[in-house]
C-alpha cells in the first residue's frame, strides 16, 4: 500500500512539474515563434478549395460560390455563381489579372484595384489573394493574453515592416493558445482608424491542422454590413500543375 | 427557318455526342434574360418608346481530354422582320496540345488592354466603353502559342463574309517591368469588287498597361496603312485611380485621350457611331473620354461615362445606375445625352441626311441570370 502511495505520489509530483513546465515554456513563446506557430497551421505549400461568399448589407443577402487554387505565391480564383460564373482572377506577387468570360479576354487590372472589395464584399482582393506569411510583412508583440468565446488567447499586435507593401498598417489578432489559429483580428489604418474586423464562427480539424471554415468580415466603415467567408471544401498540399497560375490557363 | 434547323441539328449532336458519357451528367444550361424599356428623344422628330428583350443562353460543357466545347447563342426579337432571330456567339472547339492551343469555330477575339476604346483591336470597336458589340464574334481558326506564364502568340485566321475572305492577324503578348505589353498586325479581309479597286487595310498595333504609383496607366500606339500614299497613326493614353473615403466608399476615375483619322470613328464608336458632321474625313479626330464609378453599396453603384470631341466640343453624357436585388435579379438604368452645335460629332444634325440624331436614349430594365 505504502509503495503504491509512494508511486502515486511521484506521479503527481512529476505531472505537476510536468504541467508546470508546458505553461512557463507558453509563457515563454515569443510574439514571433506565435506567429510563426500560425503561419505554419495557416499557411500551406499549396491549396485547393471551394467556397462561398455571403454578402450582406442591410437586409439583403447575396452569394456568390468560387473554387480557388493557391500556392506561396500565386491564387486562381474562378466565381461559379450564375452571376459570376467563369470569371476567374489570378494573382502573381503584386499582379492582378482578370479574365472576362463573355468576351473571353484577359485584363491586367490596375494595382490600386487590390484595395477594393472582391466583386461587392468585404474582402478586398487582396485579403482574399494575400499569400505572403505574416511574418515577412509585420513586426509582432504581445500586447496581452486573454479568454475569447472561452478559448485562451495571445492578443498580437503586429505593425507592418518599414518599406513593405500591405493593405493595413496595424493588425491587432487573437491567437488560440492551443491551436495557434487566429480567432478574431481588427486590422487599422496608419491614422489608427479601425477598417475591418474579421471573427472566426466555427473552425475543424482538416488534415492535421485547424482551419477556419466560417468567418465573418465587417467593413467598420460602412454600417450593417458584412460578409460571410464559408468555406465548404479544402484539399491542402495537392499537386498544382506548374501552369495553372498563367495567363493561358486563365483562357 | 434554317438557323433553327441548324440549331436543333446541334442540339441533337450535341446530346448524342455525350449522352454516353460521365459529361452529359455534369453539363449545364446558364445565361441570361435581359429586359427593358428603351425611349429616344429627338430635337425635331417625335419621341419613341419600345420595348426590348434579349436572352443569351450558354451551354457549359466540362472539359475532356484535353478538349473544350462551348456554346452561346443570343436570341433577340429582329426588328427588321419582326420575328425571333438568334446570333451564336461561340461555337468552338479547342483542343490544348502540349505546346499549342487551337480553337476552331465561331468564338469572341477581343484585345481589350483596359482602355475604353481600343483602336489596335482584331475588330475595331468590339467593346465600346466596356460593352461587348456582335463584331466582336468571329468564325475564326486560333493557335495560342503559350511562351512562358505571361507570353504568347497567337495566330488568327478569321472569316467574316465566307471563306473566300480572309482576315488574319497575330497577337504577341509579354509582361515587362511590371507592364503588360502587346505588339500586334491585322491584315483585313481584301474587298472583292468588279468595279472598284479596294486596297487592303493593314494596322500595326502596339499597346502597354501598368501601373505608375498609386495611378494606372495604359497606352497604345496604331499605324494603319493601305498602300504606301494612304497611312495614318492613331494615338491613345489613359489612366485610372481610386479614391477611398474615409467613410470606406470608393470613387474610381478613368481618362483616356484618342487621336484618330476620323473616318475610323465609326468603326470605332460601334452602336455611339451617329457621324455625319461633314468633318474632312482625312483629318484626326481628337477625343477625350472619362468615367468615374461610385459604389453607393455592396450591391449598387452609380457611374458617369462621357466621350468629348476636343475638335467641336460636342460630348455625350452617359450617367448608369445599376442595383443588384438579388442573388440573379439587377437592374440597370442607363440614359444618354447628346450635346453640342448643328453638325458637330455629337451634336444635332441628319445621319446619312435622313434620320435625326437622338438628343437623349433612356433605357431602364432587369438582367436575370441563371
Amino acid at each position: 500500500m505504502q509503495k503504491i502511495k509512494r508511486v502515486l505520489l511521484i506521479g503527481i509530483t512529476l505531472s505537476i512539474l510536468f504541467s508546470s513546465l508546458i505553461i512557463v515554456a507558453a509563457f515563454d513563446m515569443t510574439a514571433e515563434e506565435i506567429i510563426n506557430m500560425r503561419d505554419n497551421n495557416e499557411y500551406f505549400d499549396t491549396a485547393e478549395m471551394e467556397a462561398d461568399m455571403i454578402i450582406a448589407s442591410g437586409k439583403r443577402i447575396i452569394t456568390k460560390t468560387m473554387v480557388a487554387l493557391s500556392d506561396r505565391k500565386n491564387s486562381l480564383v474562378e466565381f461559379t455563381n450564375s452571376q459570376d460564373r467563369g470569371t476567374k482572377f489570378l494573382k502573381r506577387e503584386d499582379d492582378l489579372w482578370m479574365f472576362f468570360p463573355d468576351a473571353e479576354e484577359i485584363i491586367k487590372i490596375s494595382g490600386h484595384m487590390l484595395n477594393q472589395g472582391m466583386m461587392g464584399s468585404d474582402f478586398s482582393y487582396q485579403d482574399v489573394m494575400e499569400s505572403d506569411k505574416l511574418t515577412d510583412l509585420y513586426d509582432f508583440k504581445i500586447i496581452k493574453e486573454e479568454e475569447l468565446d472561452g478559448r485562451p488567447c495571445y492578443v498580437l499586435e503586429g505593425i507592418a515592416r518599414e518599406g513593405v507593401k500591405v493593405s493595413y498598417y496595424r493588425r491587432v489578432s487573437w491567437i488560440d493558445k492551443e491551436r495557434f489559429i487566429g480567432l478574431k483580428e481588427e486590422l487599422y489604418a496608419q491614422s489608427g482608424r479601425i477598417l475591418k474586423e474579421t471573427k472566426v464562427n466555427q473552425l475543424e480539424e482538416i488534415e492535421g491542422r485547424w482551419v477556419a471554415v466560417d468567418s465573418v468580415m465587417e467593413n467598420k466603415l460602412r454600417k450593417d454590413t458584412y460578409t460571410q467567408f464559408i468555406l465548404t471544401k479544402i484539399t491542402f498540399n495537392p499537386e498544382i500543375p506548374e501552369e495553372t497560375f498563367s495567363l493561358q490557363n486563365l483562357r | 427557318m434554317k438557323k433553327y434547323i441548324s440549331i436543333i441539328i446541334l442540339t441533337m449532336l450535341f446530346i448524342s455526342l455525350f449522352a454516353t458519357t460521365a459529361i452529359f451528367a455534369k453539363m449545364d444550361i446558364g445565361g441570361e434574360l435581359n429586359i427593358a424599356l428603351s425611349g429616344v428623344l429627338f430635337r425635331e422628330s417625335e419621341a419613341l418608346t419600345y420595348p426590348q428583350g434579349s436572352l443569351d443562353l450558354e451551354l457549359y460543357i466540362p472539359p475532356f481530354d484535353n478538349n473544350q466545347i462551348k456554346t452561346a447563342v443570343y436570341l433577340y426579337p429582329n426588328s427588321a422582320t419582326g420575328q425571333l432571330d438568334f446570333m451564336f456567339k461561340k461555337l468552338y472547339l479547342k483542343h490544348k496540345f502540349d505546346k499549342l492551343q487551337l480553337t476552331v469555330g465561331r468564338q469572341p477575339i477581343s484585345w481589350s488592354f483596359g482602355s475604353m476604346l481600343n483602336p489596335v483591336d482584331f475588330t475595331p470597336g468590339a467593346m465600346v466603353m466596356d460593352e461587348e458589340t456582335g463584331s466582336k464574334y468571329q468564325n475564326a481558326i486560333e493557335a495560342y502559342y503559350p511562351i512562358n506564364w505571361n507570353s504568347s502568340v497567337a495566330v488568327i485566321a478569321a472569316f467574316p463574309n465566307g471563306f473566300e475572305d480572309m482576315k488574319w492577324g497575330i497577337r504577341g503578348r509579354t509582361m515587362l517591368e511590371g507592364y503588360d505589353l502587346t505588339l500586334n498586325y491585322v491584315r483585313e479581309a481584301e474587298q472583292n469588287s468588279t468595279e472598284i479597286v479596294v486596297p487592303v487595310n493593314q494596322r500595326i498595333g502596339f499597346s502597354a498597361k501598368g501601373d505608375l504609383g498609386p495611378f494606372g496607366v495604359y497606352g497604345a500606339i496604331g499605324y494603319n496603312f493601305e498602300d504606301i500614299n494612304n497611312e495614318d497613326f492613331t494615338f491613345l493614353a489613359g489612366g485610372d485611380y481610386s479614391y477611398f473615403f474615409e467613410s470606406g466608399s470608393k470613387i474610381y476615375f478613368q481618362l483616356e485621350y484618342l487621336s484618330i483619322k476620323e473616318e475610323r470613328l465609326s468603326s470605332l464608336l460601334g452602336s455611339l457611331a451617329i457621324l455625319d458632321t461633314g468633318m474632312d474625313s482625312e483629318s484626326n479626330a481628337h477625343l477625350l473620354l472619362s468615367r468615374t464609378a461610385y459604389d453607393i453599396n455592396e450591391f449598387s453603384a452609380i457611374s458617369l461615362f462621357t466621350i468629348s470631341s476636343l475638335n467641336d466640343f460636342s460630348t455625350i453624357i452617359m450617367p448608369n445606375y445599376s442595383n443588384q436585388i438579388s442573388n440573379s435579379l439587377t437592374f440597370n438604368c442607363n440614359f444618354a445625352y447628346f450635346n453640342g452645335k448643328q453638325n458637330t460629332l455629337f451634336g444635332p444634325g441628319l445621319i446619312g441626311g435622313v434620320q435625326e440624331k437622338p438628343k437623349i436614349t433612356i433605357e431602364a430594365g432587369f438582367a436575370y441570370s441563371f
